[in-house]
């Protein structure tokens, strides 16, 4: 039978807990840092996976989390300067469904930017998804910072444009997490192009943070947690000196520094996933530096899923977990050991059962 | 004189009870090492919960609200204090309140210590401007003078509102109780304490109801409580559309230094926070405590705000999926936890059968006035 | 002294019988071996489409959409106490609880053909692991 705690300890962890879950004002003011950029914040949001059933019903639980994440992000105080869609709004990229995404976003305040994710894309080759929302890649400067955005869910040319009887035969084959003929996810030679006469625009000592769905790195082939042309893609982030790379797809807290590259995940607004290592069958591969994510209990829908705000103060990124459920996490470019280290959790004398997967 | 044959005719009652075995279907009392429990400060405790002294007009105890003659509650939607001003919230039952890990519906205390020493300095409970009169009140009176040098060696002039504190925490303490139909069958081996259709309610709040997961049964003990905070969708309507407002008031009322006690129980619009007004965290805007069930049947009307009168209109707004009618909003807050559960008819009906099935015998006589 | 010859006569054959027909029922073969496992695999097949959306599920949901490879079940740790059940629970009820809740279907029969199948499935995706009953 548990003890209920002393009372020091219970307003401590009541004060901790309105340090990790407050709204951004106050742990921006906390870590003031000197930098060319301007300090701003903004919100990220991804992997809705809206569901088309039948006529207007779609799967409520996905419906629900997105809702939840725009209810959340709108009682950020001050607002944020503009929130980030990171991919997969549908889930099998019908128009019914991306609709439905964008009338839940549609309640958010503010200016949204989105990334393509490969449940937009693969029924229509990313049709639909350009009407309602223009490019699939481009950049823009905000307060000093550089940002990108790319569309790095591509696979091999043939494959994407060999004949399909249906498109949704071609979506099916990439909607499937663990499908044993998946096709990897990529750049692109295109791409990759332009982003090299992008950035040669852009100063080396200028923050650059590029927005993808896919990781940037090779994690976990079997489930495309794996960008094929990463190396090349991170090869041209290197001469600069602040590199933040925000990525969505894999539905739970992942991050990492590779040279002067971090990177950061982002959590679904649907469901989680399971991190590779819980598959025993193959050889898998995590950063090392990742503390994961609590494990969901499935009787609630929103367990492990959540959205995120994202501090610039330093150039750097301070990524803020807003989880449901769950004590909200932090993890932050830490300059002096050079890379993000959660704020809480980092240390392994810190860890908790949940963060247990297996 | 007689008064006085009674009451220790009550010490002496209470004394027996005063190391209590667990209930069944319940695990022993916690019960923290720095107020162990004696049958004097029970008895001191009993005195202090029932001393209408202790408030601005001399007529509120925490008896007032929490009455054993009412299942330990009021049975009012919200609650009236001092001067019959109402606040915003119900009166939970003091029953089995002991087993709880942070105490009032929003959590903002951690125990039974801390709880009982916010009412008396509430503008609608109790309505004192600080604790200095119950002192006065206790330093006084040569009963209690004794009897706090007794149970915490203390003398008049160190009397404080810890010692009030924690013998009225001694007293809660006591107040447990499990044994219901409900533990004779599933933990006493009775298989016929409960009836067909009490038994089909159990597998429906095992199973379709989804009672189970946050009101927890287990396999040896039954809390009926997570301990845990959820927003299930009740006072929705009173903030709807204005939440970011609302949340945004909250926050700047406590940066000059409003105290959430004060402000959750006198505006209506920031009780619904919940859980938020304590943690400022945006996924507990609307997060109120899971209570437990025990003795549901006497505890009437229910919720943070007292807005279901009963059983079966709960069972319905849980079935509707956090609304009481089909045709409501849903809270964009919703905890995942709720979501429509198409009962039928008979499983809703059922269920209602298995919640009176969980009073207590020594709460047994109320039931028959619901 | 003729009784007792008979019946140790008798009780010498039927040992002898018993015996034999003992060591014929060991002499299971390496082709039965392996038809035995190719029927299991033909099942456990069958539970990998049931797990890939074979369901049907009324809201659409496909187990592998949380499962990928049929992860994060865990069926080693079965049985155990399982908090959305309020009790120690085998593997098959946790399945049924996942196709009502998150996928909004009826349970089936635990000794179903689906069941069983999906079992199979499960457990293949999970092989060589130790077993940790009532482990959370």
């Amino acid at each position: 039978m548990k003890k209920s705690m002393n009372r020091r300890d219970f307003m401590k962890k009541s004060a901790a807990l309105v340090a990790a879950g407050s709204l951004p004002l106050s742990v921006v003011e906390m870590s003031f840092g000197k930098s060319n950029s301007e300090n701003f914040t903004f919100a990220y949001i991804s992997d809705s996976h809206i569901t088309h059933v039948k006529g207007n019903d779609f799967v409520r639980n996905w419906d629900r989390g997105l809702i939840r994440a725009v209810a959340e992000t709108n009682l950020m105080d001050p607002k944020p300067d503009f929130v980030f869609y990171g991919g997969d709004i549908a889930q099998l990229g019908k128009p019914e469904e991306i609709d439905h995404g964008l009338d839940i976003l549609g309640g958010l305040n503010g200016k949204v930017h989105y990334v393509m994710g490969e449940h937009d894309y693969y029924l229509d080759l990313g049709d639909y998804w350009k009407k309602q929302l223009g490019p699939d890649y481009y950049s823009f400067d905000h307060k000093g910072v550089h940002f990108v955005v790319l569309n790095s869910i591509l696979t091999h040319e043939k494959w994407m444009h060999k004949k399909w009887d249906k498109g949704m035969d071609r979506m099916l084959q990439m909607a499937r997490l663990d499908n044993p003929d998946g096709q990897p996810f990529m750049v692109g030679d295109s791409q990759r192009e332009w982003l090299q006469k992008d950035l040669a625009k852009v100063g080396k000592d200028t923050p650059v943070v590029v927005f993808s769905h896919s990781p940037i790195q090779k994690i976990h082939k079997g489930w495309n947690f794996w960008t094929d042309d990463a190396e090349q893609v991170q090869a041209l982030l290197k001469p600069f000196d602040k590199v933040t790379v925000i990525y969505g797809h894999v539905h739970q807290i992942q991050y990492n520094q590779i040279g002067n590259i971090s990177f950061h995940s982002a959590m679904a607004t649907a469901w989680p996933w399971p991190y590779p290592s819980a598959y025993s069958q193959v050889e898998t591969y995590l950063p090392k530096l990742t503390v994961e994510m609590n494990r969901a209990d499935p009787f609630n829908e929103r367990d492990a899923t959540g959205w995120q705000f994202i501090n610039m103060h330093t150039g750097n990124v301070d990524l803020n977990y807003v989880l449901p459920e769950n004590k909200n996490r932090v993890v932050a470019f830490d300059a002096s050991q050079g890379k993000p280290v959660d704020r809480d959790y980092q240390d392994a004398d810190k860890r908790i059962p949940p963060q247990v997967h297996y | 004189m007689q008064t006085r044959l009674l009451f220790m005719i009550l010490v002496l009652g209470l004394s027996s009870q005063a190391i209590i075995a667990a209930p069944l279907g319940l695990p022993p009392v916690p019960v923290p090492a720095n107020n162990p429990q004696t049958p004097e400060k029970i008895a001191l405790g009993d005195r202090l919960y029932h001393d209408e002294r202790f408030s601005a007009d001399g007529k509120v105890s925490c008896s007032t609200c929490h009455a054993r003659e009412k299942g330990f509650t009021d049975n009012l939607r919200v609650s009236k204090g001092f001067n019959g001003l109402t606040g915003t919230r119900n009166a939970p039952t003091v029953i089995n309140a002991a087993y709880y890990t942070s105490q009032f519906w929003d959590g903002r205390e951690p125990d039974l210590e801390g709880q009982s020493k916010q009412p008396p300095i509430n503008p609608v409970e109790g309505g004192l401007k600080s604790h200095d009169p119950i002192i006065e009140v206790i330093r006084g009176d040569k009963d209690y003078t004794s009897a706090f040098k007794q149970v915490f060696n203390v003398n008049a002039n160190e009397i404080n509102m810890d010692h009030v504190s924690m013998a009225i925490a001694s007293f809660e303490r006591t107040i447990v109780a499990g044994d219901s139909a409900f533990d004779k069958y599933m933990y006493g081996g009775d298989k016929s304490a409960l009836n067909e259709a009490q038994q089909r309610g159990l597998a429906v709040y095992l199973g379709k109801g989804r009672c189970v997961s946050c009101h927890v049964i287990e396999e040896t003990q039954a809390l009926f409580t997570d301990n845990r905070f959820h927003n299930i969708g009740v006072g929705f309507k009173k903030i709807k559309g204005k939440e970011s407002e609302t949340a945004a008031q909250m926050l700047a009322a406590k940066r000059k230094g409003a105290d959430v006690d004060k402000t959750v129980l006198t505006q209506e619009n920031m009780s619904e926070l919940g859980r938020f007004a304590v943690t400022e965290n945006p996924t507990e805007v609307g997060a109120f405590k899971t209570p437990t069930i025990r003795n549901i049947a006497v505890t009437a009307p229910y919720m943070h705000d007292g807005s279901l009168e009963t059983l079966e209109e709960v069972v319905d707004f849980y079935n509707n999926g956090g609304r009481l009618k089909e045709s409501d909003p849903v809270s964009g807050f919703i905890s995942g936890g709720i979501k429509p559960l198409n009962l039928t008819d008979q499983e809703k009906k059922d269920l209602v059968a298995f919640m009176n099935a969980l009073t207590s015998p020594e709460y047994q006589a109320l039931a028959k006035k619901f | 002294m003729k009784l007792y010859k008979v019946l140790s006569a008798s009780l010498l054959t039927c040992t002898v019988l018993v015996l034999s027909m003992q060591s014929q029922a060991e002499q299971f073969t390496e082709a039965d071996v392996k038809r035995w496992t190719d029927e299991y695999m033909v099942v456990m097949k069958q539970g990998d489409k049931l797990f890939h959306g074979g369901l049907k599920a009324k809201n659409t949901v496909s187990c592998d959409q949380c499962h990928p490879n049929a992860t994060n079940i865990h069926p080693e740790t079965y049985p155990k106490f399982q908090q959305q059940l309020g009790k120690v629970a085998l593997l098959g009820e946790m399945i049924n609880w996942c196709i009502m809740n998150p996928t909004e279907s009826d349970p089936l029969a635990l000794d179903s053909d689906e069941m069983v199948a999906l079992q199979a499935y499960i457990h293949y995706e999970r092989r060589g692991q130790p077993l940790q009953p009532g482990n959370h």
